[in-house]
């Protein structure tokens, strides 16, 4: 092959990657954003959660809980240094555990947790904890919990904040979602709504 | 098999089989569009495709042979090696980066491209903590597009050259390339991007939220979580980080291309890649659509759909012994977990198994059928951590990619991968009956053989070369995040989703480091250009050769005698050389915890 030709076939291919970039890089999502901007502007920024001004989370990403009067979530490993706002305070990110579930490393931690779990649940004590109350998600920012985990804090939230069981049982069922056409995917409960529910932040 | 983990398969299965049937249209619909039938969707986008080719300056009827088109694709990809490149080291002077990032370290750059540029997406940092919104749309997610691009052209390369008898062209790279984007890739992904964003990922070149925490939290030193009042505790952290930017339009052609690489680096796992039940459907359905029509367009391509079959036939049974082995797996969970019973392992108002590293609107058979499918298809994408599988569960996509882009594969590479067992196959069978070897009615001679060869032992050859380069050198001892045998584990997982194209990862495994970026950095080049190469010179050949009458003498291809020959071979290629690896690594594991 000449270089003549050598030659031409990189000329097409920088014309190629130019004009793919401008198509592909920015033409397509600047035309996703526009469009989702008109039609979903809440999910598009990040599906805040925002009373009076003060923004309190957004729906699709967990928080640290362990107040007696809160709903616990997922266990997480926090993450206090990748992140600053302007005057060098740290923001709060995640990170997954990364254990292998057979390791000696996992079972420790696992016990840990289930006495944790145990010592603030005395109510429960003859059943077994919720499996996703003791592991750390894919994520580490998990928003769910299984509809068996919530129901598993239900007698402990109530005495902590004075609420009948069966009203903070309505707050956990107001913020269940189902599996998709009752198989795809799987019942869980977002511990944000149902936290800000029962401080009264949202109705 | 439990009744949970029968259910979970029935639904892998069903899930499967509506993949398939997608499949099928879109392979006629895939053949008409790159072999510039016409098409309703033609009036729309032929003037941008048109002014595309004049913009190149290629003519659809200017066909190359395999020289021209070899020196075209790799030309292509050097282009698109040296953009992506400058890019990620010059971050921090380019637009769109509200986090202010800085350029990306030399190794750790030359990685990166690497990786995006070969289709792999390995990728040895997280996005949402590194990367601006310039890199990721108009670096990363450009050669999302372009590398399933450059694999559909190729695979049709190889199939016109199969198709044809007269010395016929392979059709022109370029215009194989920008119709594979305009036609194939962007539309699907616009779709699906949409998708996403309807059901809650974000799309937006905003910066990233800043949110009030309910319950501040006190850290130590080292960042861990500590009680406010603990004497350790250095610092209230009251507020946290929403990272956005345009993720789902990301996401999608992450997904179709069997790209993989997430936007944050928990990728599917983010509730803000993949925030529902519909999307993980969705997303999990487009790793193999694409590389399931290709397989389709094949037989349409030969004019013997049969043929595609008994292809088809062997992708699903070693898909369905993945899908089986992870989803047992985990749903069984292990005795870590148990804590002997404290644990609630069933499935009473929740997922049922090992829920360590997997998230609860997804459960656990549906993380577990992902992880079969993103290793059975060199997407590497995930929506669980592989790391926090149980050792089977771990092992399985090991195998899956260590067996080479066959099962579904790589978008183009995996019917490349396929194509080349099948060679490969025919010449085994035809040495058993004493026949010389024929395939669609073509002579089979050394060249071609050779071709075949390189085909199917380039990735486990790069897979056995690079895992032994790092296992020697101290340096991976300190990267490794688990001791052995799970830290060799790690370090061979590394390897093989490098080698095989694939870009999952174990992510205890600190890989940012120089030695490990840029050993798998020239893996991942080598096991993506030298099957490239070789189905191109194989679709050269195989164009010149005349197609015999096929009579009762040949060996039918597309019967099921074939299809079992097949899956043999592929299964004993993958087994002998890369089974004495696995076996130091996940299955030392799984013994070591029986005992």
């Amino acid at each position: 092959m000449s270089g003549k030709m050598v030659t031409r076939c990189f000329a097409s291919a920088l014309a190629l990657f130019i004009a793919a970039s401008v198509l592909c890089g920015i033409v397509y999502p600047w035309a996703v954003t526009g469009l989702s901007a008109i039609a979903f502007p809440y999910q598009a920024t990040g599906s805040i959660i925002e009373v009076d001004g003060v923004k309190y989370g957004s729906e699709l990403v967990g928080q640290p809980f362990k107040s007696d009067t809160h709903l616990w979530g997922r266990p997480t490993v926090v993450d206090a240094s990748s992140f600053s706002d302007a005057e060098g305070q740290p923001l709060l990110w995640y990170s997954p555990e990364n254990l292998s579930p057979a390791s000696d490393e996992f079972a420790a931690r696992v016990d840990e947790r289930i006495q944790q779990v145990r010592a603030a649940h005395p109510d429960r004590a003859a059943q077994p904890v919720p499996s996703d109350l003791v592991t750390v998600s894919g994520s580490g920012f998990d928003p769910h919990i299984s509809p068996a985990a919530a129901d598993y804090q239900v007698e402990r939230i109530a005495a902590a904040t004075g609420r009948p069981e069966r009203e903070v049982r309505a707050i956990i069922a107001q913020c269940t979602e189902y599996p998709l056409l009752g198989i795809i995917g799987e019942a869980r409960v977002n511990v944000l709504k149902v936290n800000l529910m029962l401080d009264g932040v949202l109705e | 098999m439990s009744a949970i983990a029968g259910s979970e398969f029935l639904q892998a299965g069903v899930l499967v089989a509506l993949v398939v049937a997608c499949a099928l249209p879109l392979s006629g619909y895939l053949v008409d569009v790159m072999e510039g039938r016409p098409l309703l969707i033609r009036r729309a986008l032929g003037p941008l495709e048109r002014s595309a080719c004049r913009l190149v300056g290629v003519r659809e009827d200017d066909g190359m042979d395999w020289r021209r088109f070899l020196a075209s694709a790799l030309a292509f990809t050097a282009v698109s090696f040296i953009g992506l490149f400058t890019l990620l080291i010059c971050q921090g002077a380019l637009p769109w980066n509200p986090e202010r990032f800085p350029g990306l370290a030399l190794d750790t750059a030359f990685n990166m491209t690497a990786s995006f540029v070969t289709n792999t997406n390995w990728q040895p940092i997280a996005g949402e903590t590194n990367l601006s919104y310039f890199s990721q749309a108009v670096g990363l997610a450009v050669q999302n597009f372009l590398s399933p691009a450059v694999g559909i052209a190729v695979a049709f390369a190889l199939l016109r050259g199969l198709a044809s008898s007269d010395g016929g062209k392979l059709g022109n790279f370029f215009v194989d390339v920008v119709r594979a984007v305009l036609y194939v890739l962007l539309p699907l992904s616009l779709v699906l991007a949409l998708v996403g964003v309807w059901q809650g990922s974000p799309q937006t070149f905003q910066g990233y939220e800043m949110v009030q925490l309910l319950e501040p939290v006190s850290v130590d030193a080292e960042g861990a979580l500590v009680d406010a009042d603990d004497p350790t505790a250095v610092q209230e952290v009251t507020e946290a980080v929403v990272p956005l930017g345009p993720q789902s339009s990301q996401v999608a052609i992450k997904q179709l291309g069997t790209n993989g690489g997430g936007f944050n680096g928990a990728n599917s796992a983010s509730a803000l890649e993949n925030p529902t039940p519909l999307t993980n459907l969705l997303q999990c359905a487009a790793m193999p659509l694409i590389p399931f029509a290709l397989i389709f367009a094949f037989g349409r391509m030969v004019g013997d759909r049969r043929q595609s079959r008994a292809l088809m036939t062997v992708v699903l049974a070693i898909l369905a012994a993945g899908l089986f082995s992870v989803i047992a797996a985990e749903t069984a969970a292990t005795p870590q977990l148990s804590a002997d019973g404290a644990v609630y392992l069933g499935a009473l108002d929740q997922s049922a198994g090992n829920m360590e590293g997997k998230e609860c609107r997804i459960g656990v058979g549906e993380s577990a059928a992902w992880t079969a499918l993103t290793s059975a298809t060199s997407n590497g994408s995930a929506n669980a951590s592989i790391e926090a599988m149980t050792p089977i569960g771990t092992l399985v996509p090991l195998a899956l990619i260590g067996l080479g882009e066959v099962v579904g594969g790589g978008v183009g590479t995996g019917l490349v991968g396929l194509l080349g067992f099948a060679v490969l196959a025919v010449f085994v069978a035809s040495l058993m009956i004493g026949r010389s070897p024929e395939y669609l009615g073509k002579k089979l001679g050394p060249a071609e053989m050779r071709m075949a060869v390189v085909i199917v032992v380039a990735p486990a050859l790069a897979i056995l070369l690079a895992a032994s380069v790092l296992v020697m050198s101290p340096a991976s001892a300190a990267a490794v995040g688990t001791p052995a045998p799970f830290g060799f584990t790690e370090l061979l997982y590394a390897a093989t989703s490098a080698g095989g194209n694939n870009g999952s990862g174990l992510s205890g495994l600190s890989s940012n480091t120089p030695l490990i970026n840029v050993v798998l950095g020239v893996e991942m080049l080598f096991a993506r250009l030298a099957p490239l190469a070789a189905a191109l010179v194989l679709a050269g050949n195989l164009a010149q050769l005349k197609v015999q009458a096929t009579g009762a003498v040949g060996l039918s291809t597309s019967g099921a005698l074939f299809a079992v020959l097949l899956l043999v071979i592929i299964v004993l290629i993958g087994a002998l050389s890369l089974l004495p690896a696995f076996a130091l690594g996940p299955l030392a594991e799984q013994f070591m915890g029986a005992f």
